[in-house]
């Protein structure tokens, strides 16, 4: 949002170099880095975006590799900055890192909008690049949803571990209970509910449209808004219905994300019952394999 | 599935030539590194001590039978990958204690924006002028009153003092603010972050420590020549030193002389320690 804009917008000048001398270990490395770069790279690059520099006094080490590649990938047209492209990448990466955390996907013309500027006519190439730094340095895979607006998600490419929430700071989501029963019973109920029985559901464990919930706020908000927001949950308007009724699916965050199995084994932990002895699942199963069986059974119902 | 899916190239392969060449200089990151960058990422700031168990936790996931790296140098190898991001982890040291912690710090900003994300205009605006009352103050710190006073002046919508109030605490709970009493002062974190923008947005009201010459909100200072210290600088420059005087006029120095940080004395201590101090960390 703003805060990268403002960035790239170069507001800020290029701080004092000599203070504050850098506290621990790298200021040998950045002795080497800067008798490695004299004359080779513009420290501060030209067509007034100093401000785009950035205030380690250390410069970007892997610039002057980069600068040979940025030759090649130099724009033709239009006032450009001289930053590489690589580095240049860093901007795409950080916005995504920054957004990722809301979990609401980004549109493509926000991440053109917010953060590539002059470069338009490489945002294929910046985009690629910015991927890949995600997935190198974080293990974040950048995947593209639904075609048509573009929006993109940031997964998980690490296996996520059940000790991690010892050791995470934000707790996950305090919303994720909800989310998961709501996923459990879209699948228990054939992979599609109406928001009438979600709510005939809830209802029993305490849980209305339109009463405060002590850990969730607003679940209705949360349900028919916020997770369809993140691509949790697909709602769709039931068609001729007086009043207007919606219908809940998997949305296509959760159809990547994770697996009909793990929402129901989290189902089942909440109702103490072996997740192998639920049709539901099984029956989806025998669908989903090819079926080795020659007796010819029909999967039940 | 949906219908089109951008993956990235697989990291295994093609690497773009820049990296491979500078392979050697840039750290490699496998995904110990990664979980590490990640579960880092949750929290923002994080003291050392619970860094380490981090770093242990990483290992354990993946790579249970290595040698777990000296942290200094596992971080130096993040940190020269991160390097082409304008990220980097910066390790810093509390001001009151000398307690060490690690931040995620974004180096492309020198401003209050990083914090942009989470926070409203006004509320951008408020801590702004908490950040000015607390540099101009003799102390460090600035009152809540003198504070909400301020809630008229502020840009974009229009706060009451009450939710001001909520505001202040969630810059505590968030860790750019902390309390002592009714007092805030900046958490470590946030003098981290913003010490280039702070040196060069209030020139002439921000303090510098004589020994490590870093920004200075919190410390000790000289009666005579006005210099001032950290709380932990002075603790390390008069370790064992019965009669400390001050390095600048060689005044007496008329204030207690703190105890360096000993994390194994921390450790040693046991539980009920441990209880106290977690009381304490809340407060940071």
């Amino acid at each position: 949002m703003a805060h990268l804009g403002e960035c790239s917008a170069g507001s800020t000048a290029v701080p004092p170099q000599q203070k504050p001398r850098r506290r621990g270990r790298s200021s040998a490395q950045a002795e080497k880095d800067e008798e490695r770069s004299p004359g080779r790279v513009p420290r501060v690059p030209s067509g007034g975006v100093a401000e785009e520099a950035p205030s380690t006094s250390r410069g970007p080490g892997g610039s002057q590799e980069a600068l040979g590649s940025a030759s090649q990938a130099a724009p033709s047209a239009g006032p450009r900055t001289q930053k590489p492209l690589e580095l240049k990448a860093a901007e795409p990466v950080q916005f995504l890192l920054v957004k990722d955390r809301k979990k609401i996907p980004v549109r493509r013309t926000d991440v053109m909008k917010h953060v590539v500027g002059d470069y338009k006519d490489l945002f294929a190439d910046l985009l690629r690049l910015a991927a890949q730094r995600l997935q190198y340095v974080f293990g974040y895979q950048l995947v593209e949803l639904e075609p048509e607006s573009n929006p993109y998600i940031l997964m998980d490419a690490l296996e996520p571990v059940e000790e991690d929430a010892e050791v995470r700071g934000d707790q996950g989501t305090p919303t994720t209970g909800l989310l998961r029963m709501a996923l459990g019973l879209i699948f228990m109920k054939g992979n599609t509910i109406k928001e009438t029985e979600v709510w005939d559901f809830l209802r029993r464990l305490g849980v209305y449209p339109t009463k405060k919930h002590l850990i969730w706020g607003d679940p209705k908000k949360l349900i028919t808004e916020d997770f369809v927001r993140q691509r949790y949950l697909e709602s769709r308007r039931t068609p001729h219905t007086d009043p207007v009724d919606y219908e809940f699916q998997w949305g296509p965050r959760t159809n990547l994300e994770t697996s009909k199995r793990k929402v129901l084994k989290f189902v089942a932990k909440v109702h103490n019952q072996d997740p192998e002895a639920c049709e539901a699942l099984s029956d989806e199963e025998k669908r989903a394999r090819p079926a080795p069986e020659p007796s010819g059974r029909a999967p039940s119902s | 599935m949906p219908n089109s899916l951008i993956c990235c190239t697989p990291f295994l392969q093609k690497f773009p030539s820049y990296m491979q060449s500078s392979a050697r200089r840039m750290g490699i990151m496998t995904d110990v590194h990664r979980r590490f960058l990640q579960l880092l990422m949750t929290h923002g700031v994080l003291e050392e001590r619970d860094v380490k168990r981090l770093q242990k936790h990483c290992y354990e996931v993946h790579d249970r039978n290595a040698t777990v790296e000296k942290l200094e140098d596992f971080i130096n190898n993040i940190n020269s990958v991160l390097e082409s991001l304008y990220i980097e982890i910066k390790k810093g040291v509390t001001e009151d204690d000398g307690r060490p912690f690690y931040a995620l710090v974004n180096l492309a900003t020198t401003s209050v924006s990083k914090m942009a994300t989470d926070f409203a205009e006004n509320e951008l605006d408020l801590f702004r002028k908490a950040l000015e009352l607390i540099i101009d103050s003799e102390t460090g710190f600035a009152s809540s009153t003198n504070i909400l006073n301020l809630v008229d002046q502020l840009k974009g919508k229009k706060m009451r003092k009450k939710e001001a109030e909520q505001v202040l605490q969630k810059f505590v709970q968030n860790k750019w603010l902390i309390e002592k009493e009714g007092e805030f002062t900046l958490h470590g974190r946030a003098i981290l972050e913003m010490e280039q923008y702070i040196w060069e947005t209030y020139p002439d009201a921000t303090k510098m420590c004589n020994i490590c010459h870093r920004l200075l909100i919190q410390g000790q200072s000289c009666e005579t020549c006005g210099i001032r210290m950290h709380l932990p600088c002075v603790a390390k420059y008069f370790q064992s030193n019965p009669e400390p005087h001050c390095p600048h006029c060689n005044d007496y120095w008329p204030h207690e002389i703190p105890e360096v940080f000993d994390p194994e004395k921390e450790r040693e201590a046991g539980i009920s320690k441990l209880n106290k101090k977690s009381l304490r960390s809340r407060q940071h």
